[in-house]
């Protein structure tokens, strides 16, 4: 798992030893579950419920907290369960925000996605992680959450599709399509190595 | 979806990507880039940014994506009952009871200087379903059950620690946090305190938790200012946003507002 520096495979062989700890209120355990899962979920977040990031994450680790003692599983299992918490709560936000952003982004024509003129002459090398938010969030919403879900929360192909209630060869096509259209939209800036 | 396979030579519902610029996606790139490995030799040149793109994603925290810990410390710290492995206790008495006698008044103080999330708790301000898991985790007051009189059925104590609390938070937030914590936090302090316009006021008459531990019902006779609930001894692990221990009369925040032991961010 070269190259996953958030979250993915960073606790790894202690994940076990760090969760119980944190379950008899080792803060320095907590902390480092906070610390590596934090990042990714707000990466999510800011796509999936851009309005209401901040708010979503933190009422998420209210709940990790509180369900903590009854958490069985190993690391995979503990970011399945962070990001389907993060999840429902963004989901439960966006019902409650009757007013949804008008133009779903897979409505929006390749030709009108805004492309920042100053942006494209940035060298991908320094292309923020904020500037690669912004670009998967222009794909359609299923393709950019299974891309997020694979690769900000490291979340294998199965355990995406039953996060988001789909099939695994759904997930699949989704993160193949969104990939493929990545490279179309940074093809059409121009930038290439 | 239409589940049809991943091979990568269709793309029939996307005319836009007709144009031949971008080949198919192969099963061993694809792969490559979502695991973030290096592509495989022969991958297409197109697929190069998309690699670069994606590590981006994977890149290393930013301070903002960090900048909630102390909040969700301050959660934790409240929720410790709740984590007690034996059961899950409703009520803070429950907690109390189910630890050892210093672990528990460790965890009292620590319960007692908490930060906004607390000061919005016994305040009643923090919404419905917050609410409930506050009261059920650090006996703030129900959601639907509030009554006009005590905040606390333990006294001045916890009420002088949240409003302590909440102007810390407050002043935190000014002076570190995100737009977003700052509308928290204030919102927060405003309905403790009765009024936007009456925070100033509530804030300057706020004595520091230390100061006020003679009177609590707890019978700490000296101030706690670093709790200890599970044996952590090193000073860093304070909660509140003060880097010193000695009793300040206001909250302020100090440099950084962050404890300092921390492990490094991973990169």
């Amino acid at each position: 798992m070269a190259g996953l520096q958030i979250l993915g495979a960073v606790i790894g062989d202690g994940f076990a030893a760090v969760l119980a700890a944190a379950k008899e209120g080792s803060e320095t355990a907590f902390s480092r579950l906070w610390r590596d899962g934090n990042p990714a979920l707000l990466r999510y977040l800011r796509v999936i419920a851009p309005d209401a990031a901040e708010d979503i994450a933190a009422d998420t680790w209210l709940q990790v907290v509180r369900g903590l003692a009854g958490f069985r599983g190993d690391e995979q299992a503990w970011r399945a369960w962070l990001f389907t918490t993060a999840r429902r709560r963004a989901i439960d936000e966006g019902r409650r925000r009757l007013r949804r952003p008008a133009a779903p982004l897979d409505k929006i024509p390749p030709a009108r996605v805004p492309v920042s003129r100053d942006a494209a002459e940035v060298a991908i090398e320094q292309l923020g992680t904020r500037s690669a938010l912004a670009l998967v969030a222009r794909l359609p919403p299923l393709q950019a959450e299974v891309i997020l879900l694979r690769v900000v929360a490291g979340l294998d192909t199965e355990t995406v599709a039953r996060l988001v209630g789909r099939s695994p060869g759904a997930v699949r096509v989704a993160a193949h399509r969104g990939l493929r259209r990545l490279a179309q939209v940074l093809a059409d800036r121009g930038v290439t190595l | 979806m239409t589940g049809d396979g991943v091979s990568g030579g269709d793309m029939p519902n996307l005319p836009w990507l007709g144009r031949p610029d971008v080949p198919p996606i192969g099963d061993a790139s694809w792969a490559a880039l979502l695991a973030g490995d290096d592509l495989p030799a022969g991958s297409p040149p197109e697929l190069r940014p998309v690699s670069e793109t994606l590590a981006a994603l994977r890149g290393g925290p930013a301070s903002d994506e960090l900048a909630g810990e102390a909040a969700a410390l301050a959660a934790f710290r409240a929720g410790l009952g709740v984590s007690s492995p034996a059961r899950r206790p409703r009520r803070r008495l429950a907690v109390l009871s189910s630890l050892p006698a210093r672990a528990a008044a460790a965890a009292t103080v620590a319960v007692l200087s908490l930060g906004g999330l607390a000061a919005a708790a016994f305040a009643g301000a923090l919404p419905s379903p917050l609410q409930t898991f506050a009261h059920t985790t650090f006996g703030a007051p129900a959601a639907a059950a509030r009554t006009g009189g005590s905040p606390s059925p333990s006294g001045p104590g916890p009420a002088g620690h949240a409003a302590y609390g909440l102007c810390t938070a407050w002043a935190h937030a000014k002076a570190h946090g995100t737009g977003t914590q700052k509308a928290v936090a204030f919102r927060n302090l405003a309905a403790a305190a009765g009024g936007a316009g009456r925070v100033g006021t509530y804030c300057a008459t706020v004595p520091h938790p230390g100061a006020a531990a003679s009177s609590q019902p707890h019978g700490h006779s000296t101030p706690i200012s670093h709790p200890t609930p599970h044996g952590h001894s090193k000073p860093t692990s304070n909660p509140t946003p003060h880097g010193h221990s000695t009793p300040a009369s206001h909250p302020t925040p100090h440099g950084s507002g962050k404890p300092t032991s921390k492990p490094a961010p991973n990169r």
